[in-house]
């Protein structure tokens, strides 16, 4: 089989994942480096620099698909219950932003501090036993079996990275 | 307890509370609209970072390069995974292959900066990653009590 062959064969979702890996794993990386010399508050200024440039991309994205869905549906055909439904759904969009900014301070304070990125980036990257932990109290969903294994596990590997 | 992991762990119980919030955004907004107001927001909390921050001249070009390109990696990251998800791929799945991340970051760090781990630390970045694989998998569906 040849190369070009093999990566047609790749699924676009497993491309995609790939491609994340890649990105999130990097992003850690550059982060220890930048912690070197510049502080959490001034790396979060640049590093929404760094964001504008998608920010441009996916506004103009959603912009277009708008104009088209109303072009579409009719001008103002939406009722009070679905932009009532929106401004919800954007309440809470922002909400994770500003979680997740202030989450990204602390991430680059962490390594600011003198965490390891090989150490920090591991530690974060388990933030989903939080959201199983939330989902499991407020929301009332019910765990399964090897999730109730990963919360475990979590535990253990936060001991074992503090070491 | 070292001060670098109160700051991670403060990181990961707000990117944690992030998953619930996301979800709640998206059951009423697509997830690129979402991802918009996702940036908009972290636009408003630079804004007030300029108030504390302390911004000067004279940065080392390598770390204000490494800082813009950390803002555009994670950024087009939370992209390329939207698009993981919106290309067929199962829930499950592509989530579980992305927890693979930090090992990236783990074998960077090594390999470019130094950096090297205990053994006590390595078997807790593998926990780690296999405890975040572990917990991204969904709970079969169960019958309501």
């Amino acid at each position: 089989m040849t190369e070009t062959s093999r990566w047609r064969r790749l699924p676009v979702w497993l491309f995609w994942s790939l491609a994340t890996i890649v990105l999130w794993g990097a992003w850690g990386l550059v982060s220890k480096i930048a912690s070197g010399g510049v502080d959490a508050y001034v790396n979060q200024l640049l590093y929404t620099a760094g964001l504008a440039p998608l920010l441009v991309f996916v506004a103009l994205t959603v912009r277009r698909r708008s104009r088209r869905e109303s072009s579409a549906s009719g001008e103002g055909s939406e009722s009070q219950e679905k932009r009532a439904a929106r401004a919800r759904g954007v309440f809470w969009a922002f909400l994770t932003g500003i979680l997740g900014g202030v989450g990204n301070l602390a991430f680059f304070q962490a390594m600011v501090k003198g965490g390891k990125a090989s150490v920090v980036a591991p530690v974060t990257a388990l933030f989903p036993m939080v959201t199983v932990l939330l989902a499991l109290v407020f929301l009332k969903e019910r765990l399964g079996r090897v999730q109730w294994v990963g919360l475990g596990l979590a535990f253990v590997a936060i001991y074992l990275l503090s070491a | 307890m070292h001060v670098w992991l109160g700051f991670a762990v403060l990181a990961l119980v707000l990117w944690g509370i992030t998953g619930v919030t996301q979800k709640l955004s998206t059951n009423r907004i697509s997830s690129e609209r979402s991802f918009l107001w996702f940036c908009w927001a972290m636009v408003a909390l630079s804004a007030a970072v300029l108030v504390v921050a302390r911004p000067h001249w004279g940065l080392a070009t390598g770390v204000v390069v490494c800082s813009v390109a950390g803002g555009a990696l994670n950024g087009l990251g939370a992209w390329t995974s939207f698009r993981a998800l919106e290309s067929g791929g199962k829930a499950s799945i592509v989530i579980s292959l992305i927890s693979l991340y930090p090992l990236l970051t783990v074998v960077l760090a090594v390999l470019l900066l130094g950096e090297r781990l205990t053994w006590t630390q390595s078997a807790g970045a593998v926990a780690a990653i296999a405890a975040a694989i572990l917990l991204s998998l969904e709970a079969p569906q169960t019958k309501q009590a």
